[in-house]
């Protein structure tokens, strides 16, 4: 199991679009993915899920992933964050 | 009730579309959905599953057609919408998570889904900010329209009025606001929501008087109360007088008859009185909107925004599938000119499949002509598709955010490969397709009598020439009392751009959004531009200010004008000009 803190820095916080991308990544993988937020706790492969979290711009949240492919999961994730989910 | 509260009221709320409407309230109040948990016997399990997954089956049809038909009428904004509804639909581990809970608490799906989603729309709509409270509106949206399909209802809307009225809500639903009979709905009223939200961009599009962003006018009405909504000033009266009533019913009469004014000028020439002819085109982004421009009287589509092919999916579009799109486009218009502007992405407009990082100053950075001269792939390829559909229809390609001649003979020789290769591949295309070129960058402007050696026309992007000219990010709060869109230094520009094309014979337009405002028209048509490219609903009005103005007095306001010091000044003279001569204009209509 590994894990990575990420700031959330797309202008609208994570909502249906960005859950959209993310989740179609996790999907990608064998690995599980969870997101972790103020004592919260998602699936990553659920857009439901992520936008349960109702994380704004500006949060921080930590990314788990546990399987297999985690660590190239991870990695891709990361850069989804990092790129602010190529949005507006 | 005492009977002062039958006394007249004056709202306000943000006018979001033109049009004055009188009548009684219909008034629609959000009811959480009516749902009984009913304890399920083992043996009825199976089939209450397989229930549900019919009615996924049938609410993402019903999602799709709604998504089509918001594309259709409201374009790509309001699709996108129902887009977003068919991802929380393709969710499947929610859905496992409904299946189970179906299984291990034997309740029936109904209460299973009203509890589940309901979990979802409570930790959202407590969260702060608005795009957060729209989620839990498009939460609520899908779950009222799965439990509907579970209900065996089908996609009814049971609140829609039977007789004429005007609607009042705290909010419409997407579904709600996709389905409004113009017929019935004379005029929306609603507390939240702004000029972009759904509900305003359908009642445009389905040109129903609308005021939204009121506050409270949901909780201060009751069914049939009398109301006034004035859709051009935002004002909204409750309980109105005989004087008021009289007054709105004449206003009214104007505003109609101006309107029937302006469609008898459908399908007469834009000229002005002493003879020049105006070229009046539209702006699109989807290729059906080119019947809209032909039915508001348009003669061109001015801009085509390419770029929408990216914004709306993950993937960039083939060459074929852009073709297609062009060449559909082409067609409607056909024999009238499609200008084509390649993608403009970046500055604010990015996409999952081009990689664009992290920017200090994304306006000023990797955009547009930028992204396309650097991915040359995708570049040719788009032209290519461009060069097929210009061998079918009277189509032109022009470039964006071209600063100077770099970036234009950059582009051109990257044209000329595209024509090899289609030469190569034997397909046809029209190798004199003309060649423009977008002036929004000041650089450009003061260049423009070099630049027209290279070009057969110029299209002026108002929107950015100002916020380059200015130095005013336009998105910017904090900044917006300076982003002055009548800046004579801007208008020198646009003046200098002008020029330059009448001495090389090259085509000038304007395709900004200054190219829709009333007044900036005398000033345009008298600084001697020849094309009006803007927003399909504004052709008619605009049209009807050329047709009664002469070439020689615009040219005297645009002298007058140019002289002036300050934006406020030429815009108070336009103003005061304008309202001379055109007592009837829906501005005016306050």
């Amino acid at each position: 199991m590994i894990q990575k803190e990420v700031a959330l820095l797309n202008r609208l916080g994570l909502h249906i679009r960005p859950a959209a991308q993310l989740t179609k990544i996790a999907a990608k993988y064998k690995a599980d993915v969870y997101l972790l937020k103020d004592g919260m706790r998602v699936n990553g492969k659920s857009i439901m899920g992520v936008m349960m979290l109702a994380a704004a711009r500006g949060s921080t949240l930590t990314i788990e992933c546990v399987g297999d492919d985690e660590q190239s999961l991870l990695d891709e994730l990361v850069i989804l964050f990092e790129n602010k989910f190529y949005e507006e | 009730m005492g009977r002062d509260e039958r006394k007249e009221q004056i709202l306000r709320g943000i006018p979001a579309a033109p049009g004055i409407a009188i009548g009684k309230v219909h008034l629609i109040v959000y009811d959480e959905p009516d749902v009984t948990p009913r304890k399920l016997a083992p043996s009825e399990v199976p089939q209450e599953l397989s229930r549900y997954n019919i009615a996924l089956d049938q609410t993402r049809a019903a999602i799709e057609r709604s998504r089509d038909r918001a594309l259709d009428v409201a374009g790509v904004a309001v699709g996108k919408i129902f887009d977003a509804h068919l991802l929380i639909l393709a969710d499947e581990i929610f859905h496992d998570q409904v299946r189970g809970r179906i299984i291990r608490e034997q309740f029936n799906a109904e209460y299973i889904v009203y509890d589940s989603f309901g979990q979802m729309i409570e930790v959202i709509s407590r969260t702060q900010g608005e795009v957060f409270r729209e989620r839990a509106a498009d939460l609520r949206d899908v779950r009222t329209r799965l439990l509907r399909y579970l209900r065996g209802e089908g996609d009814v809307i049971p609140d829609h009025p039977t007789h004429e009225v005007i609607l009042v809500a705290e909010d419409l639903s997407p579904t709600q606001a996709l389905n409004l009979d113009r017929s019935l709905v004379h005029g929306i009223i609603t507390d939240i929501g702004g000029l972009t939200s759904h509900t305003a961009i359908l009642a445009r599009s389905l040109d129903i008087p609308t005021i939204v962003g009121t506050g409270d006018v949901s909780s201060r009405v009751r069914d049939g109360d009398s109301i006034i909504l004035n859709g051009n000033s935002g004002k909204v009266i409750l309980h109105p007088t005989k004087e008021s009533f009289a007054e709105y019913d004449a206003k009214r009469q104007r505003f109609r008859s101006f309107q029937q004014v302006l469609e008898d000028l459908k399908s007469q020439p834009a000229v002005t009185l002493d003879g020049r002819e105006i070229e009046l085109w539209g702006n699109i982004e989807l290729p059906r909107e080119a019947e809209s421009v032909l039915s508001h009287g348009g003669t061109g589509v001015g801009l085509f925004r390419s770029e929408f092919l990216f914004l709306t999916r993950e993937t960039t579009p083939s060459e074929d599938e852009q073709f297609s799109i062009y060449d559909k486009a082409a067609e409607i218009m056909d024999p009238h000119p499609v200008v084509i502007r390649t993608f403009d992405l970046g500055g604010d407009k990015y996409h999952a499949g081009i990689n664009i990082r992290d920017e200090k100053n994304p306006f000023l950075g990797y955009r547009a002509i930028r992204v396309s001269l650097s991915r040359r792939d995708l570049f040719r390829a788009q032209l290519r598709a461009i060069l097929r559909a210009s061998a079918r229809g009277n189509v032109r390609v022009m470039f964006p955010f071209v600063s100077g001649f770099e970036e234009l003979r950059e582009s051109l020789a990257v044209l000329e490969e595209a024509k090899q290769e289609l030469q190569q591949r034997k397909l046809a295309h029209d190798r004199n397709i003309p060649v423009g070129i977008m002036i929004e960058i000041p650089s450009a402007a003061v260049m423009a009598d070099r630049l027209a050696e290279q070009c057969a026309f110029f299209s002026i992007g108002t929107n950015d020439l100002i916020q380059y000219t200015v130095a005013t990010d336009r998105a910017n709060e904090q900044v917006a009392a300076y982003y002055r869109s009548y800046h004579p230094a801007v208008l020198r520009l646009i003046e200098m751009t002008v020029r330059a094309g009448e001495r090389h014979g090259v085509h000038v337009g304007i395709c900004g959004e200054l190219g829709g405002s009333p007044a900036a028209t005398p000033l345009l048509v008298g600084l001697g531009m020849r094309e009006l490219s803007l927003t399909s609903s504004m052709i008619p009005e605009i049209k009807k200010i050329i047709r009664s103005l002469t070439y020689e007095e615009c040219k005297r306001m645009a002298r007058k004008a140019m002289k002036m010091d300050t934006s406020q000044e030429i815009l108070n003279y336009m103003h005061g000009e304008l309202k001379k001569r055109f007592a009837d204009l829906p501005i005016w209509f306050n």
